[in-house]
């Protein structure tokens, strides 16, 4: 147990500077590009003294340290700011009159009620492909040159082929305009999620059905597999028991590191295509409207969230495998 | 066959190119592919028309096999009545530069850095794979949003851009290419005769990391083009006028009722070039397994 010990507060120090250091980089980064929010924020009819005034205000005037300092020591707190923009009341503030901070809405308060949305869109998404590709990448692994191995290649191939915004569009014309059996822009009930999900689900099926296909394949070489048949073992007990046990840990890491940003990167997308009310659709409408604390706190919670899922793959693989020790 | 090319076939590069050529998949794609640039390449230049002539009297065709499309217009036009086909070409050229240059960059930045991460070792590796650790940590879209979205997007920062969040793959790839080599007799001979650092990273290990990272630029240039239609979709990629298959499906969507063709015949041309790509791609990765043996590595 000690092993899991050490291994954690080392693999969480590391995620911890990981975030840090890509919460900087976001901030300068928002800092040093031309566009000043404030001049959104107050509309085009204030004063120079006017714009400087509400800056001085917000402290976008200091130092770029001091400001990080400043954010690091809100975000220790919870405090993720205020957007510059979006209002309590989820209407937008931009160009009017400035009613101070306490009209505008917390940061934390509008990811809060993203996140629901495209959590389950995002389970979705996974759900259905799994139910594709599993059954599919293990057969095609057991039979790679047969007719189903065949398939499969062909499938994958056509699957990562196609853009998920063309795909997306494709969906709403065909599915939802010519047929009219799924709805497809904003978000009235769950069956909003599903055209979205599809879209998902066949980009991230393209990925997992080839490298489940090849890691059984592979496994299917090892051999164990050849000394278990002739120990009398049935092969349908060797693949049930040991080959998908042991093809389970390069998926995993596949989980990790690929898919994780894969996801989040197609989430972003199709909820802009879908105008899905998730976080992917909060942060593009953040940055149209140079809203930095929202940019901000998405960038750093979506790094924190993939680095802790590379921790826990690790962990998991290492549950399963003992020879992979950390 | 002169000394250098039958040298060259004999080399490692050599033989995986040899292995894919044997593969049906590979021969069909690559000559596909072929065409359609020549004729994205040659169609416009041929043509009388430019795809930003704008002609009010001809908007809306739909391609000519359907009700109302003429044999001028062969995919129909937008709704400024510009020619879909020119438009989809150039797009498509548009696309395939943005990928090729920005993938050749992700290699040479990642090569640099996984060679002397490889060959150096210690307190330089550490660093080195540190940063490419953290860099992969953060996610393309979200750092290309924040980048593209609040400057002004051109060709040259949307290729910074994809350059900026695809290296560190190269990187850690042929740092570990480097690690095997630098182990092997050839280096340590190479060494014996005292061949300096620089000569032994770039003259002797360079040459062998093209195999294990071949097949990922080729299917990163696939990627790379999916990237610039999603920038260019949004609204932070290469700007109109220059069509690009990003602009012009957010133009069809406008219209999608009325004028399907405008978002499915720039899609067609799009998926056209990522098929053959993504073939010659997995062609590549099944002659890399038959050169160098074996799946990882």
């Amino acid at each position: 147990m000690a092993f899991v010990l050490t291994f954690l507060l080392r693999r969480l120090s590391q995620g911890i500077v990981i975030v840090l250091l890509v919460g900087f980089v976001i901030f300068s980064l928002l800092r040093i590009v031309p566009g000043d929010p404030v001049r959104i924020m107050v509309g085009p009819m204030a004063t120079e003294e006017q714009v400087e005034q509400i800056a001085e205000e917000l402290g976008l005037r200091d130092p770029l340290p001091v400001q990080f300092g400043r954010y690091l020591s809100d975000l220790a707190r919870g405090d993720l700011g205020n957007s510059f923009i979006k209002a309590t009341s989820g209407a937008s503030v931009a160009g009017g009159r400035d009613d101070g901070s306490a009209a505008r809405a917390q940061v934390l308060d509008l990811i809060v009620a993203a996140i629901p949305f495209s959590a389950l869109l995002a389970g979705l998404g996974v759900l259905l492909a799994l139910i594709f590709s599993i059954p599919l990448g293990i057969a095609a692994g057991l039979y790679p040159n047969g007719w189903i191995g065949r398939a499969t290649f062909a499938i994958s191939s056509v699957f990562v082929s196609l853009p998920n915004i063309w795909l997306g569009i494709l969906l709403i014309l065909i599915i939802s305009v010519q047929l009219g059996w799924l709805p497809a822009i904003g978000y009235k009930g769950v069956a909003y999620a599903v055209l979205p999900a599809i879209v998902l689900a066949v980009e991230l099926s393209a990925v997992i059905v080839r490298a489940l296909a090849s890691s059984v394949a592979a496994t299917m070489q090892e051999n164990f597999v050849q000394a278990g048949i002739v120990r009398g073992l049935t092969m349908r007990h060797m693949i049930t028991h040991h080959v998908l046990r042991n093809s389970a840990i390069p998926m995993l890491n596949l989980f990790g590191a690929q898919l994780g940003g894969l996801l989040l990167g197609s989430l972003f997308v199709v909820e802009y295509i879908f105008n899905y009310p998730g976080l992917g659709l909060l942060t593009v409408n953040a940055v149209f409207q140079r809203d930095f604390p929202v940019i901000q706190g998405v960038a750093i919670l979506t790094t924190a969230v993939l680095v802790l899922i590379n921790i826990l793959v690790d962990l998991i693989s290492a549950g399963i495998d003992r020879r992979l020790q950390y | 066959m002169s000394g250098l090319s039958s040298q060259f076939w004999h080399s490692v590069n050599g033989r995986m190119l040899r292995a894919a050529w044997a593969r049906p998949q590979f021969k069909v794609a690559l000559v596909f592919l072929i065409a359609l640039i020549a004729l994205a390449v040659l169609l416009p230049m041929l043509s009388s028309v430019s795809a930003t002539t704008i002609s009010v009297r001809d908007r809306f065709a739909p391609p000519v096999l359907w009700e109302g499309g003429t044999a001028s217009h062969l995919f129909g036009t937008d709704q400024l009545g510009r020619d879909l086909l020119l438009r989809s070409l150039i797009g498509l050229r548009n696309a395939l530069v943005i990928g090729v240059v920005s993938v050749f960059g992700m290699f040479v930045l990642g090569a640099l850095i996984g060679i002397i991460s490889g060959y150096r070792g210690g307190i330089v590796d550490t660093v080195l794979m540190r940063i490419t650790d953290a860099q992969m940590s953060i996610p393309v879209i979200i750092l290309a949003i924040t980048i593209l979205g609040v400057s002004r997007p051109t060709p040259f920062s949307v290729i910074l851009v994809l350059i900026l969040a695809g290296w560190p793959t190269y990187a850690r790839v042929i740092r570990s290419v480097t690690l095997t080599e630098s182990r092997k007799e050839f280096v340590r001979a190479a060494k014996i005769i005292g061949a300096g650092p620089l000569r032994i990273m770039f003259r002797h290990i360079a040459p062998n990391i093209l195999p294990p990272v071949a097949f990922i630029a080729v299917l990163d240039v696939a990627r790379m083009m999916i990237f610039e239609a999603i920038f260019g979709f949004i609204g932070i990629g290469i700007q109109p006028p220059v069509p690009t298959f990003g602009n012009i499906l957010a133009d069809g969507t406008k219209y999608l009722i009325n004028a399907w063709w405008i978002t499915v015949v720039p899609g067609l041309f799009l998926f056209a070039a990522l098929i053959s790509l993504n073939l010659i791609g997995s062609a590549l990765e099944s002659a890399r397994n038959d050169v160098l043996g074996g799946r990882n590595q």
